[in-house]
């Protein structure tokens, strides 16, 4: 009997066949994100929360479909880290959700790319949604040319943590209001035991979001000028301030090395983490990590006053409706419940997520098992001596803000002087300012 | 028996074996087409533009403006300075090793399969993993690295953590994954005669003699072979930068790529981020014609 063989052509008219099969049944296949039924408006929301908070996500979303009964929501998920170079992508593909997670660093330069656009009309046109109500330092990071393209969720400041069982085992006072930074500083040394990996500042120095108001603030120093068109780092105020910092780390000994912190620690903040590290800066948003992660009984105190003033930084992040969206008085709709007081108080106030962007939801934040006991302080800031500062309205808002983390690196690892690290960040930055105008 | 016909006329065997030649590599050829000289061109046209990323609608032509910006800004200068340097050292070292690594397993002795895959493991591990265990290797105070260099009583730097020795950190990190070029070596020094090596013993030649005189010249088309491949792909280093350094401390490891992927999807300038990218282009094709050159003298080919 013949054994029976595949000739050739017949395999190159089986593979081509399989081949035209393929492509054809990719394009048949229905389109993601078409609503399932012809009455129903399909509403996406691209979101960046990690999957232990999902389900609260989903639970508002539960609720709220329940009352709109005439939407279906589609949950489109990135990462924290890669959801700022993921929007844009987003964007050129066309692929925008209708609403979108929207970092403060990111508003100038989205809004300016027509990848978010002016919900002010609805704000205007809803007055049962408050927007008044919202914290106005955390509302100016939306704010473009005076309209709203975006509504804060979350906003807190950045106050001054410390281990209480360190300040117990040396039998010293906690922080509290009558601190200043001079205080801190001695502190800190009388805390520090380097030899036994111990040390009494977190070793942090921070020009970034919401630290160029912390670090500098009380010394009466800035990075930029109040319209974002300058650098005004070089000014005697902010070195001082920076001089102060550098000091405290490198001449006191009073903080880790980033070797040292990466390397006992895993993390640059890893001293503070494991119980090693009296003090350190901890804005509102890291809470929930130290309520569940701490290994040692720690509190929160007013960010210390300044030789000049009391000071510190702010930021936040919230929730826009993109411009290419099709459904947007459904996503407005969905955010101003979500975003009203009992929105936030619900979905991160009570769950410990973070501070809410409104004083009137704070409470509940404050409530929560995961606040810790000195949570009013984040308000008092939030109402005294928070200031969110820039850059974030100026399109070269990111490429600044580089500059600033890459001296401040530096700085931190003593591979500058303050001299340099602003010189270097003055040149740069308004290199990249003056681009901008030409 | 059936003949194929076309245009009427039978088509001769050789006729009919080209056309089922290009048949094969039509897929091919399609993806070299749309998913690289497309790009290429693509990314030669938005140089000349400034935009976003974006909008289409926004693309504005404003000439050779970006190559001017480029070549007038001292971060785009540092980076080619340090991705040259990388490049000579990952390529200079990478070669030696892979060589040397080659030689060694290039014996017929039990379990030398192992070894041989063992060495190779590395290059089919995710880049991230490796970067990942290679920042905690690097890490100046708990380190492998500086724990070794330790006992034998050095002072580690502080590698990832210093402007100085990051970029010497990342070579040295490149040496890991150097299988490939292990694998290609090991692959040309087996297709060398054993009857060269049995003439030269005769006429009394010593080991390095015969190193030099008959292996390095039949090895020189796989060392050709793999310093093009390494040159070409040391330039586009990234992933370990995004994961260990992004591009510190300070800037002293931006390197092309980093550089340009942060102008395109940090900063949103699509079109400079093109011109840099068309410039490196530009720069790998001018070393590579400059290798081949140099190859045409110094490759030895048998046929």
């Amino acid at each position: 009997m013949t054994k029976k063989t595949i000739s050739r052509r017949d395999f190159l008219k089986t593979a081509a066949a399989a081949s035209g099969g393929i492509f054809v049944f990719g394009f048949l296949n229905p389109e993601r994100g078409v609503a399932s039924a012809q009455d129903k408006t399909l509403l996406s929301f691209g979101q960046t929360w990690d999957a232990a908070f999902r389900p609260v996500q989903e639970e508002f979303d539960a609720n709220w479909l329940a009352e709109h009964p005439d939407v279906e929501i589609e949950a489109v998920y990135s990462t924290w880290a890669d959801h700022n170079n993921t929007v844009p992508v987003w964007a050129a593909a066309g692929t925008l959700p209708d609403i979108i997670y929207v970092h403060g660093s990111r508003v100038a330069p989205w809004a300016a790319e027509g990848i978010i656009t002016s919900i002010q009309s609805f704000v205007d046109a809803d007055p049962e949604f408050e927007v008044e109500g919202i914290w106005e330092e955390a509302l100016r990071l939306y704010r473009v040319d005076g309209e709203l393209v975006g509504i804060p969720y979350d906003h807190g400041p950045l106050i001054l943590g410390y281990n209480k069982d360190l300040f117990d085992a040396a039998g010293m006072e906690y922080p509290d209001e009558t601190w200043t930074m001079d205080m801190l500083r001695e502190a800190a040394i009388a805390l520090s035991d380097p030899d036994n990996l111990q040390w009494g500042w977190s070793g942090e120095l921070d020009l970034g979001a919401g630290g160029a108001g912390a670090f500098l603030g009380g010394w009466g120093g800035v990075t930029m000028n109040e319209d974002e068109t300058e650098m005004a780092l070089d000014t005697p105020e902010a070195r001082a301030a920076l001089e102060w910092w550098y000091n405290l780390i490198h001449v006191d000994g009073a903080g880790p090395s980033q070797a040292q912190a990466e390397g006992g620690f895993g993390d640059v903040n890893g001293p503070w983490l494991q119980g090693r590290t009296a003090m350190a800066v901890v804005p509102s948003w890291e809470t929930p990590g130290l309520a569940r992660d701490a290994a040692f009984a720690w509190d929160v105190a007013p960010w210390p006053e300044g030789p000049v003033k009391r000071e510190t930084g702010s930021f936040g992040s919230g929730f826009s409706i993109t411009s290419s969206s099709v459904a947007r008085e459904a996503a407005w709709s969905y955010m101003r419940e979500y975003l009203s007081t009992e929105g936030m108080s619900t979905v991160w106030g009570s769950t410990g997520r973070g501070s809410p962007a409104r004083e009137a939801a704070y409470q509940s934040w404050m409530d929560s098992a995961d606040a810790p006991e000195g949570a009013g302080y984040y308000l008092d800031a939030l109402k005294e001596y928070a200031v969110t500062g820039g850059p974030f309205q100026t399109l070269a808002a990111p490429e600044v803000l580089d500059i600033l983390t890459r001296q401040a690196e530096l700085l931190r690892l003593a591979e500058v002087s303050v001299d340099d690290a602003v010189n270097t960040i003055m040149a740069e930055a308004t290199e990249a300012l003056e681009a901008l105008e030409s | 028996m059936n003949l194929p016909f076309f245009n009427g006329k039978p088509l001769s065997r050789a006729r009919r074996e080209e056309r089922i030649f290009y048949l094969f590599v039509t897929p091919w050829l399609i993806g070299l087409v749309f998913f690289w000289g497309g790009p290429i061109l693509a990314a030669l046209g938005l140089s000349f533009t400034d935009w976003s990323g974006v909008n289409f609608s926004d693309i504005k032509l404003i000439g050779f403006d970006n190559y001017h910006k480029m070549f007038a800004d001292d971060l785009f200068w540092q980076s080619v300075t340090n991705t040259v340097f990388y490049a000579v050292g990952s390529v200079f070292l990478g070669t030696i090793f892979a060589l040397f690594l080659a030689v060694l397993l290039n014996q017929n002795i039990p379990g030398i399969a192992f070894f041989r895959s063992v060495f190779y493991l590395p290059s089919v591990t995710a880049g991230v993993a490796i970067a990942l265990v290679w920042t905690w290797i690097l890490n100046p105070v708990v380190g492998l690295l500086n724990f070794g260099l330790g006992l034998i009583g050095i002072d580690g730097p502080g590698w990832l953590q210093s402007p100085q020795w990051v970029l010497p950190a990342l070579i040295i990190m490149s040496l890991f994954r150097i299988g490939p070029n292990m694998i290609i070596l090991l692959a040309g020094l087996q297709d060398i005669p054993q009857s060269l090596y049995e003439a030269a013993e005769i006429d009394g030649a010593a080991r390095w003699a015969k190193f030099r005189n008959i292996t390095l010249p039949m090895l020189s088309p796989a060392l050709f072979f793999v310093l093009v491949v390494s040159t070409v792909g040391s330039f586009q280093i990234f992933v370990e930068i995004r994961i260990m350094t992004e591009g510190g401390p300070g800037t002293s490891s931006f390197v092309l790529v980093w550089y340009l992927w942060q102008q395109a999807f940090v900063y949103l300038r699509m079109g400079y981020a093109s011109a840099v990218a068309f410039i490196l282009f530009i720069v790998v094709m001018i070393l590579v014609g400059i290798q081949f050159w140099i190859g045409s003298r110094l490759v030895y080919y048998e046929s």
